[in-house]
């Protein structure tokens, strides 16, 4: 029996560091597994001029007021929405025009009869256009030099009225935006 | 000098045993992980305090297995110590196999009288078939193990019988009690035991049988808190037919290669052939023996019958590894008979050769292949498990879609949840890969991991989801060109309202992701896709709280579309219901689900008027 009893305290040891040993798992999970990298895209992707709502990794520079893309081609926008765009070549010398590739569905003619759409170009106000006929559009405006600078440029556009939330929509939605973009005058 | 050669030849004899093992099973040894090893592993994750250690070591899960050795502990102290660094676990599965190698050289000896024979037999096993899964899968080292336990219980016993040292009769009772915590068939072992008494040492006969309560008991205890499956694959069948047909099976494969698989192109006919004649040739070596009043030859075959027997019952579950261990009795035959033939004329001696020839042609060429698949699909899962941490590491924040799974990657690497052991609760594939993906209902769920297209365009344009393209041994992240493609714009059969991806198909009353549920107040919507076809029926699971049903039972009212499905009473905490769907739904891209209870609660310090939490509601 003797060896039992002196064998015990080192029984007990290695019971405690097994029991330590299973009970020590949520803290250290980082660390047990080995990390293979990955082929990513682009690390950082430069800004881009044009921004055609179907492109998932262009959404970073849908600022805010876009909803999800549907049809795998279009987004709708909400009252107010905002995007930021890479200025043209020389754009800070020469200007530059924008272009918005929109339509204006027949539900928002029926319900609001006419919407206006504005934009400004950090902070400059472009001219504003009213649409009274459902249809596709493209607003397109020239953007003076003195409003450009640096390597981006944020539009801001807003619509007088947007159709309100209602039914099983809860979204209020302004226009069908396809696409977006600065270039060259 | 002699000595000195002596020693040299001793070492030889007692060390190449593992050494031709790990020449044999090279790709077993550096297999990764796979299929079940990520449950196991995954358990590590719920040990909190020593109550949840109690439960993970000892309650009955996989088929109502408790293993807490072989399984249970293996693993857990394995991921504790060293994660998913494999090479820890490999060495313990291999030393614990070349243990087990010695003591059968060390038992065949005896039992032959034969060193060479005790040698022979271990390379017999080693080459058989059967043992790349045991040694190439780390969920099966419950076989490794009970090997060990079954053969030092054995030697042990010998040891008590030559010598009659009393200290050798209680280790043998202490091993084969402890035995039971690495795997059922060591409830075997009293049987085995009273075989060789019976035979060779009638005197200890009837003390052997004093083991064969605790076998008794043990099957009772295991009985009554895991009882034994009445359907499915693990029922058991017990027509004397059945058993001897079953029997007949595990035999062919230990003497030849499992499933009995040709190589070489050999025809079917000449392997059945060779099969027979090697059986009929351990047969007729055994019936000269045992008129020549050697008993030894008896029990190398109980060993046999006495160890496959555990599994015969389960006529549905044939499984190539489980003669790993029963073969060990025909290996020591074998050897037996190759040795005795080799003392003998050239003819017979010829023989014996061609036979030892055919079977090591027949068996190790399928060994070698299952190894090097095992190995292969190990090394698939790791790529992606490791691919998988890295991406998870550079994105933490967003989902991971998978694309470009195939079946084996599926059920090898995905299906138990090794994503779990990164932190990344939720994993999907996109809608191609699962359409590619065979279907294994008994195993599991491919639309657990499936992510509808239109609940995956609309997470990819948001930015919440990213896609992989694992057909490679490095994961690509294609989530811009598979954006870009055209996809399929199906609502999903199956809501699971924890997915963090399928937010926007609940109404906004459902309140925040707890873990693996979500809490609805009174009254809440889900939208999914209309049934495919007439016959299926909406599935919900979900629990309510004791609280709650103090005040009688909750009712549960389901409406589809505006039309009423049907009300549930629910009476325990948790609950499932199937409510039939009308044929008008069929065909629907989408419905909307209403789900309604007549009474909430309201939780100590929770202002949320809780209705009901759901795990689950699906089309099916």
């Amino acid at each position: 029996m003797q060896p039992f009893i002196s064998n015990s305290p080192h029984r007990l040891a290695a019971a405690l560091v097994l029991g330590a040993a299973l009970l020590s798992p949520g803290c250290k999970r980082d660390q047990k597994v080995q990390v293979q990298p990955t082929i990513e895209e682009e690390d950082t992707p430069r800004l881009a001029s044009a921004v055609p709502m179907n492109v998932p990794k262009l959404a970073p520079q849908l600022v805010s007021g876009f909803y999800p893309i549907e049809n795998n081609s279009w987004r709708w926008t909400g009252k107010q929405f905002s995007v930021l765009l890479r200025p043209p070549t020389a754009a800070a010398q020469r200007g530059a025009v924008l272009s918005l590739e929109f339509s204006v569905p027949d539900p928002v003619i029926q319900t609001l009869h006419a919407v206006t759409l504005k934009a400004s170009v950090e902070g400059t106000a472009l001219p504003p256009e009213t649409y009274t006929k459902s249809g596709a559009y493209t607003f397109k405006r020239e953007i003076p030099a003195s409003a450009i600078s640096g390597e981006s440029v944020r539009i801001d556009f807003a619509l007088d009225k947007a159709m309100p939330p209602a039914g099983a929509e809860r979204r209020e939605l302004g226009v069908v935006a396809v696409s977006v973009s600065l270039g060259p005058k | 000098m002699s000595r000195a050669r002596a020693l040299v030849g001793s070492a030889a004899y007692w060390l190449s045993p593992p050494l031709v093992c790990l020449a044999l099973h090279w790709y077993d040894f550096r297999a990764w992980f796979r299929t079940d090893d990520f449950a196991w592993l995954g358990l590590t994750r719920w040990i909190y305090s020593w109550r949840a250690l109690w439960y993970a070591l000892f309650l009955p899960l996989a088929e109502g297995t408790i293993r807490p050795w072989s399984e249970r502990a293996f693993f857990m102290a394995g991921y504790s110590l060293f994660g998913l660094n494999v090479l820890p676990y490999r060495v313990v599965i291999f030393a614990t196999q070349f243990a087990s190698l010695i003591l059968v050289a060390w038992i065949g000896r005896r039992l032959t009288g034969s060193a060479a024979a005790g040698w022979l037999a271990t390379l017999f096993w080693m080459a058989n078939s059967s043992t790349s899964i045991p040694l190439g899968w780390a969920s099966a080292y419950n076989q490794v193990q009970c090997g060990l336990f079954l053969l030092a219980a054995f030697a042990l016993l010998l040891r008590f019988l030559e010598t009659g040292r009393r200290g050798y009769w209680i280790a043998q009772w202490a091993v084969f009690v402890l035995g039971f915590g690495s795997l059922e068939i060591m409830i075997v072992y009293p049987a085995v035991a009273a075989a060789y008494t019976l035979l060779c040492a009638p005197r200890y006969f009837r003390r052997t049988l004093a083991m064969a309560p605790v076998s008794v008991a043990y099957f009772l205890i295991h009985r009554a808190v895991a009882p034994l499956a009445a359907a499915g694959d693990y029922a058991m069948h017990f027509s004397p037919a059945g058993l001897l047909r079953t029997l007949v099976r595990y035999w062919a494969w230990s003497v030849g290669p499992v499933y009995l698989r040709p190589s070489y192109g050999t025809p079917r006919w000449l392997l059945e052939a060779l099969v027979a004649l090697l059986s009929v040739a351990l047969a007729a070596f055994a019936v000269n023996r045992w008129r020549a009043g050697c008993r030894g030859v008896a029990f190398c075959l109980a060993w046999f019958v006495l160890v496959i027997a555990p599994v015969l019952p389960l006529r549905d579950h044939v499984s190539e590894y489980y003669p790993y261990l029963p073969v060990i009795g025909l290996c020591w035959l074998g050897a037996w008979a190759v040795v005795t033939a080799w003392r003998r004329g050239p003819a017979v001696k010829s023989a014996a050769c061609a036979a030892a020839a055919a079977y090591l042609l027949m068996v190790v060429p399928q060994m070698r292949a299952a190894s090097r698949w095992s190995y292969r699909v190990t090394v698939r899962a790791r790529n992606l498990v490791e691919g998988l941490a890295g991406a998870h590491q550079l994105h933490p924040r967003q989902q991971l879609v998978l694309d470009g799974v195939d079946s084996e990657l599926f059920w090898h690497a995905i299906r138990d949840h090794a994503s779990y052991l990164l932190g990344i609760e939720h994993l999907y594939i996109t809608p191609e890969s699962a359409a590619h993906i065979e279907v294994h209902e008994d195993i599991g769920d491919v639309g657990e991991f499936l992510v509808s297209g239109a609940v995956l365009t609309e997470n990819l344009a948001d930015g919440r989801a990213l896609v992989y393209d694992v057909r490679n041994p490095q994961l690509r992240n294609i989530t811009t060109l598979y954006a870009s493609q055209p996809h399929s714009r199906d609502l999903p059969l199956r809501i699971d309202p924890s997915d963090p991806l399928i937010s926007n198909l609940l109404s906004p009353d459902w309140y925040p992701i707890e873990i693996d549920h979500r809490w609805m107040p009174a009254r809440a919507l889900v939208t999914m896709s209309g049934p495919p076809k007439r016959g299926l029926a909406l599935y919900l699971n979900g629990s309510v709280t004791s609280q709650q049903l103090a005040g009688g039972p909750v009712i549960l009212k389901v409406a589809v579309e505006g039309s009423t499905l049907g009300t549930a009473s629910i009476r325990s905490n948790d609950f499932e219901f199937h409510f039939s769907l009308p044929d008008s739904l069929v065909g629907k891209p989408q419905v909307a689900v209403d789900l309604s209870v007549n009474r909430i609660f309201h939780a100590p310090g929770d202002y949320r008027d809780l209705g009901m939490s759901f795990g689950l509601i699906a089309i099916r």
